[in-house]
């Protein structure tokens, strides 16, 4: 009876406010009450011919059905020696043709009906996905499954998509973002299958055998799980799927073990050269698991610190007050299985580099002794509250985030429980994880810049960087060899 | 008030919009008497709503001096407003204007002059830093972003273009009137603080565009290509004018462009189009019309002859060959649309004849720009360095795809994948609420959402003959900007180093 009699309240509210234009301040509207609940993904899943596991929604709103395999496989498998395996497979899955169907012919008929076949490698999901108007499926579904299960890797595909990474090595030093990036994660990672880079010799070695293996050990029925949404019937649907993989066998799980041990990085300023009029910046460590029960409550105290946008302390500060940069923040990253990265970042002009560096350090130390305030608290967990029902804007989004998380193996009821998680989350949990999480004496500080400016500073913060820690200088790789360039 | 009331009804009209006899969207349309347009489109699912609102303004409406402007203007709108950022808007717009008198007469003095007195510069300046530390005081940090993101906006952003400017917001369902509350106050009560640390803002985000490899050549060969029209300039202006434009030049192109008459919300999702219509009424309504605006004069004159820019920077090497097309609305267009889609794409002409037959090219690309004052037809390919090939050799190797098509043609076959492709990738576009908006809403700035629906069924009228006459009519050598970019430092040894 309360809540009735709430909602009339609250409806009641909307009139007067409709009716009354003197509103002088946002936090007057009154809003008419909404609820959401996310969608259950029992209802869509499905476990299809030989383990086959789905998740599966209609969506007629247009003519048009998307289909993805998801396949717990990635880059993080290539063996060291054929680091490149992944991205030459990525270009060739398809090009490469199957064992009845020439790569060219799967191409130029998916092109004529104006659809959409691609194939992803992530690092330890790939993807493959058509998209066709519903009157292709019947045709559209028997490619994509041939695909999926009988890729032959022609010789043919493999030398022009061989040709074009190598090409794309020759340009992995040219922005100074993705020098920032890679050296970055190089550096907290150390030596390691989530830092290694193809060369040319080992992008040249890679064969059709090579792939056909790594196709074997991986594309199979129970490492899989399919997301479809779209103008199809349901049932129908899956009684073709059912027939395309009748015959597909699964075997027995084989993953290589990676360790998941890392360096102990030597705090102190990273510097890479770069004859460029900014400094390219980031500063911080190796971060958490998804998986750590803390997860919710970093996210929340990130959103303060760097991460929610023009709401954050950092942006605000560096950005808003400053104009010290275009781009600021901070953020954690997170990878399945390893922890990810906690950085702050910011690009600025060579002057302000130093500058830029103190007043996030200032932030990251802020956080880590006061409380945030109770305006912050409110700010952040009601973003993730009200936004949540973003998550499931289109059913294809929604099955293919169905997808992940049972492919990642968490819990189902991720999305049931998030908005409780969000809610739990206190001030003083907030400042207990910015103590253990982040760690400014630890810090890496990672500059790609141009030297002599960034060193001098600006007023407001001479130079030199020793300031902020002991200078090591990083030598860029030659990309295509993978040897470290010598300054001259 | 009776009136309007009367005008809601009348003029909410439905219109379908129908593809390959399936697929109909339904676009509400409603104007209020000051000229605003509000579009509506239901699609039910998550309860969000994508909330945009689309300004008929441009770099294109700038001049010399003043390049970069509008979309300064659009960083200045996070700004805050009458009510908007700030704690007492009396005290705060006195300490404002004398921040502005002085900054003023440092401007005068840097730039007016020649030999301007550095002393007094650094007076003045001294002077406007303690008065913009004072203001502090009185500004609610980042006001309108933070109330936004409180009341779970996503997708919060803003854009500038050539053309059009727009601002988004996606908000839950029941939330929509946050967003024509703050959208209204925006047009209505635009007030311009930290002016002048958001210049630098923006001067950031100009270096970090020249820190892309290629940036600075691709500046020019744009300059190059479009001379006497306003597209001559980026979107981001060069930056002596960003350094010197004012405050002053910001209130009168506010004044002139930031009118409901020059603007068009959309909504698409989960909502109900009286309700809109009702919000729409209160708040966008009662904001007073502002001038008509003269459409840009100087379209792009004929070259008469073949222009080359050649240059060399830190990026891969490559040839961009850029032949100017009509402005958008002009038959020829959907025949040089489906022209592109023959040549670019990985079972496009040039990928099989570039990459796949003589293993030249590592990339290919081609694509038909027309916008609403002029247009280009852009061809370019990546070398293969590999093999030693050279731009110049690309060059020779694109024009002989480009005199096979003025001689023989295209298949048949050819044509229906290009439109096929055209046709689907729309419909692929709209599955996108977000995507939706954008396309729809833009459009109706310039010839109206329906003309969506008018190109694509022209479109499919277009036969091999057109894509031919249109090959020998724009691919000539008269109308064509060729730009050849190396890499300037040998790779790899000096590749990162410096």
């Amino acid at each position: 009876m309360r809540k009735i009699l709430s909602i009339f309240f609250a409806i009641t509210l909307i009139f007067i406010s409709i009716g009354n234009s003197q509103i002088t301040r946002p936090e007057q509207l009154k809003y008419p009450p909404l609820k959401f609940e996310p969608p259950d993904p029992k209802l869509s899943r499905a476990v299809l011919a030989n383990e086959l596991r789905a998740y599966i929604q209609e969506d007629k709103s247009l003519p048009l059905v998307t289909i993805s395999a998801l396949i717990n496989f990635g880059t993080i498998y290539d063996p060291k020696d054929k680091v490149g395996n992944g991205d030459v497979m990525e270009a060739t899955l398809i090009k490469g043709g199957t064992k009845t169907r020439e790569g060219s012919a799967i191409e130029e008929r998916i092109d004529f009906l104006g659809g959409v076949l691609s194939f992803f490698v992530g690092e330890r999901t790939s993807t493959l996905t058509l998209s066709v108007l519903s009157k292709d499926l019947d045709e559209g579904l028997p490619i994509f499954f041939d695909v999926l299960m009988n890729p032959e890797f022609r010789e043919e595909s493999l030398k022009i998509a061989k040709g074009r990474i190598i090409e794309d090595l020759k340009q992995a030093n040219d922005s100074p973002s993705s020098v920032l990036f890679r050296e970055y994660e190089r550096l907290l990672y150390g030596d390691h299958p989530l830092t290694y880079h193809p060369t040319k010799m080992t992008v040249e070695g890679v064969a059709p055998g090579d792939l056909k293996a790594v196709h074997a050990q991986y594309f199979y029925p129970k490492n899989i799980i399919i997301a479809a949404a779209g103008d199809f019937d349901k049932k129908t649907l899956i009684d073709k799927i059912n027939q395309a993989v009748s015959n597909w066998k699964n075997r027995k799980a084989s993953f290589p073990l990676i360790s998941k041990k890392f360096p102990e990085v030597e705090p102190g300023v990273y510097f890479i050269q770069k004859k460029i009029n900014q400094g390219y910046i980031s500063l911080g460590h190796l971060g958490i698991e998804r998986t750590n029960p803390d997860y919710f409550a970093v996210q929340v105290m990130n959103f303060i610190l760097g991460g929610g946008s023009f709401t954050s302390r950092i942006m605000s500060k560096v950005r808003s007050d400053e104009g010290l940069a275009y781009n600021t923040g901070s953020r954690f990253t997170y990878r399945w299985g390893f922890p990810g990265t906690f950085s702050g970042y910011v690009q600025t002009k060579s002057a302000t580099v130093g500058y830029a560096i103190s007043l996030i350090e200032k932030e990251f130390e802020r956080i880590r002794k006061d409380p945030v305030s109770d305006a912050e608290m409110e700010t952040a967990i009601n973003y993730y509250l009200e936004s949540f029902a973003d998550n499931f804007t289109t059913p294809i989004m929604t099955m293919q985030n169905f997808a992940q998380l049972e492919m990642e193996g968490y819990p189902m009821d991720y999305y049931k429980t998030y908005r409780d998680k969000i809610k739990a989350v206190t001030k003083e949990k907030v400042l207990e994880v910015a103590n253990q999480y982040l760690h400014p004496e630890k810090m890496a500080i990672m500059i790609v810049g141009d030297w002599e400016p960034c060193n001098k500073g600006s007023d407001k913060y001479p130079g030199p960087l020793e300031k902020l820690g002991k200078v090591k200088t990083i030598n860029l790789r030659d990309p295509l060899t993978g040897e470290e360039i010598k300054a001259k | 008030m009776k009136r309007y009331l009367g005008f809601l009804v009348s003029i909410l009209v439905l219109i379908s919009l129908s593809f390959s006899g399936e697929f109909k969207l339904d676009v509400k349309e409603h104007v209020l008497p000051n000229g605003m347009k509000i579009l509506m489109i239901q699609k039910p699912g998550a309860p969000r709503v994508v909330c945009h609102i689309y300004y008929k303004v441009g770099s294109i409406n700038e001049r010399p001096g003043i390049t970069g402007l509008a979309h300064l203007q659009e960083h200045m709108n996070f700004k805050g407003t009458k009510m908007m950022g700030v704690k007492d808007y009396e005290k705060d717009s006195e300490i404002d204007r004398k921040i502005d008198e002085l900054m003023e007469k440092i401007y005068r003095e840097k730039y007016w002059k020649t030999d301007g007195d550095k002393e007094k510069i650094a007076q003045w300046q001294k002077e406007a830093d303690e008065l913009i530390k004072s203001e502090k005081q009185y500004i609610i940090k980042d006001d309108l972003w933070e109330v936004y993101m409180k009341n779970g906006g996503t997708g919060l952003n803003a854009s500038t273009s050539n053309e059009s400017t727009g601002y988004y917001v996606t908000l839950p369902s029941n939330k929509v009137e946050l967003q024509m509350l703050l959208e209204s106050d925006r047009i209505e009560n635009a007030y311009f603080r930290e002016f002048y640390s958001e210049k630098d803002v923006v001067m950031e985000e100009r270096r970090l565009s020249e820190n892309r490899p290629g940036y600075f050549f691709d500046e020019q060969l744009n300059a190059a290509f479009y001379t006497a029209s306003p597209y001559h300039w980026d979107v981001i202006g060069w930056m002596d004018d960003l350094k010197r434009i004012t405050k002053q030049d910001l209130k009168d192109f506010n004044a002139r462009y930031y009118v409901p008459n020059n603007a068009v919300a959309i909504y698409v999702g989960d909502l109900e189009p009286e309700n809109i219509v009702k919000l729409a009424q209160k708040y966008f309504g009662p904001i007073p019309k502002g001038p008509e605006n003269e459409p840009i004069r100087t379209y792009e004159p004929p070259q008469y002859s073949e222009k080359r820019i050649s240059g060399e920077g830190p990026g891969a090497s490559r040839i961009t060959m850029m032949f100017h097309i009509p402005p958008e609305g002009d038959p020829d267009n959907h025949a040089l649309s489906l022209l592109a889609g023959i040549l670019t794409g990985e079972t496009g002409r040039l990928y099989k004849s570039l990459v796949k037959e003589k293993d030249v090219a590592t990339r290919v690309f081609a694509s038909s720009r027309p916008m609403w004052y002029a247009g280009a037809f852009t061809l370019s390919a990546t070398p293969k360095s590999e093999k030693g090939v050279a731009p110049e050799d690309l060059e020779k190797e694109i024009w002989a795809e480009i005199e096979k098509i003025k001689k023989e043609g295209i298949k048949p076959e050819e044509l229906q994948k290009a439109k096929n492709r055209s046709e689907a990738s729309f419909l692929r576009g709209m599955q996108s609420p977000m995507f939706m908006a954008m396309r729809i809403g833009r459009a109706e700035l310039n010839r109206g959402w329906r003309s969506l629906q008018k190109d694509l069924e022209e479109m499919k009228k277009v036969t091999e003959e057109d894509i031919k006459k249109v090959a020998v009519k724009y691919f000539v050598k008269d109308n064509l900007t060729t730009g050849i970019y190396k890499r300037s430092m040998e790779f790899p040894t000096k590749g990162g180093q410096r």
